[in-house]
């Protein structure tokens, strides 16, 4: 283009010309005529970027160059959704740290449990909960609805200004009115009803009983829906108190639970407790030994070690029948207890041999067996139980007086004082009696002829829309509080400031108690602390306490004496109406209908049907085959003038003749909540010594069917070599049994791992199939929730997965559950065939996913084995806004639709603790880096560690008898040891199956 | 004028003698007129009304292409454990039909079957637009189609690289060059008709459209010999990518683990199930062809006869190959693999697999009937069945394989949608449109080609040059 | 010779089509003003969620 005249010589004139320039030959003219284009056609590179004149830019580089700044705007002019501008503090937050985590011990309650946890906050979000280690009990363990309770912190549908009469008013006004009334309500002398949950708090308690001494007409009930009725009666009659039992497995050799379900991750001490039984140290240590005798088939039922299906009402008069048999054989029968009146045999319920065996393993125990009743179970059976532990002088379970609760009958006896008038006003404090009061039109007819409603609570709930006066609470994760466990004495701390216009719901009584004329403390935190210095605090500093979460106490609390049990009763619950015996049981996922807004728990799969958003009504294998019923279909419930229609699950292992049914599903309030599954609250009887377990239940199809939204819709292993189970006497004898290791060729170089091979195993013998890890991952991770409808196509997005299976006759299967989580092959089937490189393998020996680069061919999880990929099939995220994006963990990438994802192996933990080894000059320790799952999972069954160091713990365990790989023949190379699970049924006696 | 030697050349038997590839007097000129006549004249109302009902088809599928670029791939049935489903059983079986037409230009090109000449254009055509249909289905069935270009490896400033392990990789290439090839095959053997077309056309408009496709061609001996140069070169590149195309996509799914899927049989199966398939769907439209543009001449029964015992040969494939898939579900002793035939006869989806073995292998067995291969029905009858027959092949290689495979705790039903089908029926409409829209503007059979085995243009055939 | 020339002449189009329709709406907003104010955009303040850290609690670590 441009190029420099050659020097020599005039040119002639031209003969031609275009310009009169050219004409008289100026140099520009004549440089210009030379020139293939005019000056200024084309930008003088050369002089820009210093290079020598003649090498213009080319055609070809010109070409180049717009093509590629076409290609380069048209991907720059994509614009992407939510992107928003990153704006540092400017002020930073006291304790706020951009970038790191900090952490805070609180407390979580639930019914009468409490959970000490620790709570991860992210720039003062609390993003993450485990257990608070510093506990001599749970030791960093908690419950898979504790840690999701965190989501509720952030849950869009909570209360964030008081109302009146369903409009947003200040708190000064509506203090003036709960004021005004009770003020009145003190003046007449007439009754004023307060319901609560259940007290754990002894400062809360104190509190009560201070508003009690400013208002003496104050009646407060503790009203706990799924702590179980009869458990408090039965407790009343052989105690003469309440009473909170809490199990010690560490000393348990031999464990009869009376549909008690004990392992179903609400007790993370008991849990922990189990998984070191049933880990096997060694041989000659031999585990424990579980018996069940159940009506629907509970995550107990499915790790005992027998297992036989009974119904509930039979309960009392087989352990009854027990007491007797032990009696014969010597065992003490305590003062009280007369059992004469039994009919004689053995009970036709269980096989005359396995019914020797149980009697004989209870016997041999002795003071370390155990019988532990569940609460849901008629009062008879408790009563039953604690006559058997009482005989065995069971040293296997920790027994001390608890707070009362008021039951049905008491509640009843409310709902009448309500409808005559009696009350001048009622508060409702974290209770939802309008859902889970049995007789909802008599309980909503009484409430309306209270004077005054107030209620505090979080979301509004059908007691809410009852109620004139709905006061906003504190999430507990913003609110202070104590409880008193065993071994310590728990601080709740806010973790955060108040998110919304809310006040926790001691602060409220505080007010009123300033109103009624009392002169307390400033607030809640005060009247705690100073109540804490006065007493609690053992010689430390309140700091120190907060700091811990706990004051350990040594003080043991006195075990209330058995005073007798009834066998009467026993024969009251045997007597069985015609038609099903239906159980009512706290949903896994909403326990008593407070959780059904959560939408992890939701989506978390029920333990043993795998089913989520959704509670069909379990139907015997038997029953099912007579009434003609398939998975799905809708049936029709009927027990004393309630109907319910709703689908049927068929569930194996559960007993003849017995239906069981979820409560806390069926809310007609909250987002997420309404109208997820049915409500079976009404079913709930009013005698509440077998409130829980209901006679004459008729069961009929309905025609129609319902997409169940399962997470597992295939259940047995078809023969595969899946999950390995083995007895005691197999593993002793034969410990790979008939397995054997396949020999893996390969033409292709071992790939080498030059620092770290990070691996997992899991202990299926002490996994119980809890879903705590589910959870934890969940939280952890930002996964997503999808829906029932999604659920039913099989798309959900959990990271880590409980495959269950069922194994042998459909009466009363053996089950066996196994976490199923991405493997992180090191031939990895899914990294060949990504076209784009997205997923590859970190030399580290981590199964990568880069987000950005998944373009979403599906490929890999088409080829993966384990089929533990999951694809955003929809936009799950995107339109999310505050508060939800509040629970993501800022270290984990928000996936958007179209990408595929999987367990990370909490990679963020791992370089979090790579980084923290590297600053301080020295290399990562064993257990240092912990997975969401394997810090989640309460009974320690797995460990993630470094498959290099030969010291690690995991090192040793891959190695061990128990361990194999699944699905070792593909290839792939797993980086996940699976040790096979024990069962311990007696030897050469009737097994389980 | 005679040469000496078919003057003293000994007479070929009678028996031996290839008869007459055309029926009736057809002259080079009336060929022409018969063929280059098409665009010249106004589409009769049928055509309206079939184009009408394909691109209703067409806006169908796009619409719900569109659904399912706003909505993401949940808009389809795939799920976990079948994350694969009519999306890439559509591609497959679209690529198969896109098989026919380069097997009949490119390989009985080389093979001299002259029969071949005459319905080698439309062949062709169908094979583009199949293939075209095919490509459509990797681009929307990504997650995230807008980076769908990151299958290419093109250097970037992220210095990201594409896996070249991956068989989808593969796959990229082996259709972009079959496509690219066949379009260009097609596109040479046109030049030369379009040209004609210049020279005949009266409208202003045509001329300009047709002169700048012909490329200059005067049909010079010299351009001749270019031509015939270029077209045997490119014969033979399209033989072996006839051969490659379907054996890289069967790569997709043998070289995985997937039961099913993880055999050695796959690219000669796929194919042979490739052409049985493509066949099938040119003698389809061959008929309506033949029947509505008065081809009757040219496109005789004999070609039907030929085409209809290729079918018949490749069924026979075909079920050679079904009956391996089951030995070796029985002799490798492999528990998966015999789970996934077993599911394919007796599982859930057994029917699907009842479709494909009737369809495939039973129904054509009726060509070996003489009066089968001769008539319409009966042809039209197998040809339909087995393009249900191969669509269904791969479903059950697909779903069926995908929805039962190592660990039974994955395993779940699949349902395609509404919209799954939507897009079945889109590309059904994108293939047919441009099928109508090619018999109306090119010439649908290479006259070039015909004109050389026309008898006149035989000089050993005796007669005509008497 | 491209950009001089062209991006006078893409701004020039532009403000040929959004000059009138811009004057245009200000003319016709001022012969039928709104009949209500049009609410304020919530400030960005208020759309956020305030994350405070708490009052009076001690943290374990971090």
């Amino acid at each position: 283009m441009k190029t420099r005249l050659p020097d020599h010589g005039p040119v002639e004139a031209p003969r031609f010309w275009r310009t009169l320039e050219e004409r008289v030959e100026t140099p520009e003219a004549r440089q210009a005529a030379h020139d293939e284009f005019l000056p200024g056609a084309v930008p003088a590179y050369d002089d820009v970027h210093g290079l020598p004149p003649q090498s213009g830019v080319s055609r070809r580089d010109f070409l180049g160059l717009v093509s590629a700044a076409a290609a380069l705007a048209a991907t720059v002019g994509c614009d992407r959704k939510g992107q928003g501008t990153v704006v540092p503090y400017t002020k930073r937050p006291v304790e706020v740290t951009p970038g790191v985590a900090n952490y805070y011990a609180s407390a979580f309650q639930e019914g009468r449990r409490v959970y000490p946890v620790l709570v991860k906050t992210r720039e003062g979000r609390p993003i993450h909960l485990t257990g608070n280690d510093e506990h001599p009990g749970v030791r960093g363990k908690t419950s898979p609805r504790a840690m999701a309770d965190v989501l509720r912190l952030y849950d869009p549908d909570r209360l964030r200004a008081p109302k009146a009469e369903g409009r947003t008013i200040g708190w000064t006004e509506a203090e003036a009115r709960l004021h005004g009334s009770l003020q009145a309500a003190k003046a007449t002398g007439k009754p004023v009803l307060l319901l609560s949950g259940a007290v754990a708090s002894p400062t809360r308690k104190a509190l009560l009983a201070d508003l009690k001494a400013a208002l003496p007409t104050l009646e407060h009930l503790a009203y706990e829906p799924a702590a179980g009725d009869a458990a408090e009666e039965a407790a009343r009659v052989s105690y003469g108190q309440s009473v909170a039992i809490q199990p010690r497995l560490a000393k348990a050799k031999v464990i009869l639970s009376l549909g008690a379900d004990f392992l179903n991750g609400e007790d993370p001490e008991t849990l922990a407790a189990w998984g070191a039984q049933r880990r096997l140290k060694s041989a000659k240590e031999p585990i424990n030994r579980l018996w069940v005798l159940e009506g629907p088939l509970t995550l107990t039922g499915t790790n005992a070690d027998h297992r036989y299906p009974v119904a509930p009402s039979r309960l009392a008069a087989l352990a009854f029948t027990l007491a007797r048999e032990l009696a014969a054989k010597g065992l003490p029968l305590p003062a009280g207890a007369n059992l004469s009146a039994l009919p004689g045999g053995a009970p036709a319920d269980v096989p005359t041999q396995a019914w020797a065996n149980l009697v004989k393993d209870l016997q041999h125990a002795g003071r370390n067996a155990v019988v532990l009743c569940g609460a849901q179970m008629p009062a008879a059976a408790h009563q039953a139980a604690h006559l058997l532990n009482a005989m065995l002088g069971s040293e296997a379970m920790a027994l001390s007086p608890a707070e009362p609760l008021a039951t049905t009958r008491d509640l009843e006896a409310a709902v009448q004082g309500m409808a005559a008038g009696r009350y001048a006003a009622a508060i409702f404090w974290d209770v939802n009696p309008a859902f889970t009061y049995a007789r909802a039109t008599a309980w909503k007819d009484a409430v309306a002829k209270v004077p005054l409603r107030a209620w505090i609570g979080l979301m509004e709930d059908e007691t809410a829309a009852q109620c004139q006066l709905v006061l906003p609470e504190n999430h507990w994760l913003e609110s202070w509080g104590d409880y008193a466990t065993p071994g310590a004495t728990v601080l709740q701390q806010p973790t955060v400031g108040t998110l919304y216009d809310t006040r926790q719901g001691e602060d409220v009584l505080l007010g009123l108690l300033k109103a009624l004329g009392a002169a307390p403390a400033a607030d809640y935190h005060a009247y705690l602390r100073a109540r804490w210095e006065k007493a609690g605090l053992q010689g430390g500093t309140f700091e120190q306490a907060l700091h811990d979460g706990l004051v350990k106490t040594d003080a043991k609390p006195t075990a209330p004496a058995f005073r007798g049990a009834s066998v009467a009763s026993a024969e009251r619950a045997a007597k069985g109406a015609e038609g099903f015996e239906l159980v009512l049981f706290p949903g896994f996922a909403p326990h008593d209908g407070r959780h059904a807004n959560n939408s992890w728990l939701q989506e978390t799969p029920d333990p043993i049907s795998k089913m989520t958003w959704d509670n069909p009504v379990a139907v015997s294998v038997q029953d099912a085959q007579a009434l003609g019923i398939q998975e799905g279909d809708f049936v029709t419930l009927t027990l004393e003038g309630t109907t319910l229609r709703l689908p049927a699950v068929i569930q194996p292992g559960q007993a003849k003749g017995v239906l069981a049914l979820a409560l806390g599903y069926g809310r007609t309030t909250g987002g997420v909540a309404k109208g997820v599954g049915a409500n079976a609250y009404p079913f709930l009887g009013l005698d509440p010594t077998t409130a829980n377990v209901r006679q004459g239940a008729r069961l009929a199809k309905a025609g129609g069917r319902k997409e169940l939204s399962r997470t597992q819709s295939h259940h047995r292993m078809e023969g595969r070599d899946i999950v390995r189970s083995l007895t005691m006497d197999e593993f002793l004898h034969h410990p790979q049994g008939h397995h054997h290791q396949p020999e893996l060729v390969t033409l292709y170089e071992e790939q080498k791992f030059p620092d770290h091979k990070w691996g997992m195993v899991i202990d299926l013998a002490a996994c119980v199939g809890c879903s705590a890890c589910v959870v934890a991952c969940q939280s952890e991770n930002n996964v997503p929730v999808v829906g029932p409808e999604q659920v039913a196509k099989g798309r959900e997005m959990h990271w880590i997965r409980i495959d269950r299976y069922y194994e042998g006759e459909l009466e009363n299967p053996k089950v066996v559950h196994q976490p199923m989580l991405c493997q992180h092959c090191d031939s990895a089937p899914c990294e060949n065939v990504c076209p784009v490189n997205a997923t590859n393998h970190s030399p580290d020996g981590l199964n990568q996913m880069a987000y950005n680069r998944c373009v979403g061919t599906r490929y890999c999880a088409n080829n993966c084995p384990y089929k533990v990929r999951r694809f955003n099939f929809l936009e799950y995220t995107a339109y999310k806004t505050e508060p939800e994006t509040l629970a993501y963990n800022p270290e984990v990438t928000v996936r958007p639709r179209g990408v595929m994802e999987k367990c990370s192996f909490c990679v963020q933990r791992i370089n979090d603790v790579k980084i923290r080894a590297k600053g301080e000059g020295r290399s990562i320790l064993d257990g240092e880096v912990t997975t969401a799952c394997m810090a989640g999972c309460p009974s320690d069954a797995i460990v993630f560690g470094d498959l290099k160091d030969p010291e690690s713990r995991i090192a040793q365990l891959v190695t061990a008898t128990r361990a194999y790989r699944v699905l070792e023949e593909v290839g792939a190379k797993p980086a996940i040891t699976y040790l096979a699970d024990l069962k311990n049924p007696v030897e050469g006696g009737h097994h389980a199956n | 004028m005679r040469t000496d030697a078919s003057v003293h050349a000994v007479p070929i038997p009678e028996g031996l003698l290839e008869p007459a590839l055309t029926v009736g007097k057809v002259t080079p000129g009336s060929l022409d007129d018969q063929v280059l006549a098409f665009p010249e004249t106004k589409p009769p109302k049928q055509w309206y009304l079939a184009l009408a009902v394909t691109l209703t088809a067409l806006g169908i599928g796009l619409a719900c292409i569109g659904y399912t670029f706003t909505t993401g791939i949940g808009a389809w049935g795939n799920s976990s454990p079948v994350f694969w489903a009519f999306d890439i059983i559509n591609f497959v079986f679209w690529v198969g039909i896109g098989h026919a037409g380069t097997l009949i230009s490119a390989i009985l090109f080389l093979f001299r079957k002259r029969w071949r000449n005459a319905i080698a254009r439309f062949a062709e055509a169908m094979t583009i637009f199949a293939v075209m249909c095919a490509v459509i289905f990797p681009l929307i069935h990504v997650g995230r189609p807008w980076l769908a270009y990151w299958l290419f490896p093109y250097p970037n400033e992220r210095a990201l690289w594409t896996n070249f392990r991956s068989p989808l990789l593969w796959d990229v290439f082996a259709v972009n060059t079959y496509f690219s090839v066949s379009l260009m095959f097609w596109y040479l053997g046109l030049i030369p008709d379009i040209a004609s077309m210049r020279d005949r056309t009266t409208s202003k408009l045509r001329k300009t459209i047709y002169t700048v496709l012909a490329l200059g061609w005067r049909g010079a001996a010299s351009h001749w010999q270019h031509y015939e140069k270029a077209y045997l070169l490119l014969a033979g590149l399209a033989t072996g990518l006839v051969l490659s195309v379907h054996s890289v996509v069967s790569f997709d799914f043998a070289t995985s683990v997937v039961p099913g899927w993880h055999m050695t049989i796959f690219p000669p199966y796929f194919v042979a199930g490739a052409i049985f398939a493509g066949f099938s769907m040119v003698v389809i439209v061959l008929v309506v062809v033949r029947e509505t543009m008065q081809l009757k001449n040219l496109i005789t029964m004999r070609h039907l006869d030929v085409m209809n015992k290729v079918i018949l040969a490749m069924s026979c494939i075909m079920g050679y190959s079904y009956m391996m898939e089951g030995f070796t579900a029985w002799y490798s002793m492999n528990e998966y693999l015999h789970h996934g035939f077993m599911n394919i006869i007796t599982g859930t989806y057994g029917w699907a697999g009842w479709i494909t073995i009737s369809c495939n292998i039973f129904i054509p067995q009726l060509l070996w009937f003489k009066k089968c291969r001769s008539s319409y029905f009966w042809m039209i009858l197998v040809a339909i069945g087995v393009t249900i027959g191969m669509w269904f092949e791969r479903f059950v290689i697909i779903v069926i394989s995908l929805h039962q495979d190592y660990l039974p705790s994955a395993w779940r039903i699949y349902k395609p949608t509404m919209v799954d089908f939507g897009i079945l029926l889109g590309t059904f409409g994108l293939f047919f449109t441009l099928v109508l829209i090619f018999a109306r503007v090119l010439p649908v059979i290479a006259t070039t080609e015909v004109k050389a085995i026309l008898p006149d243009a035989q000089p050993s055939h005796g007669g005509s040059h008497e | 010779m491209a950009d001089a020339d062209r991006k006078p002449l893409l701004d020039r189009a532009a403000a040929l089509l959004a000059g009138p329709f811009l004057l245009g709406r200000q003319a016709l907003s001022l012969a039928f003003p709104s009949d209500r104010e049009t609410p304020e955009a919530p400030a960005l303040a208020l759309q956020r969620i305030p994350v405070t850290p708490p009052e009076h609690a001690i943290k374990r670590r971090g």
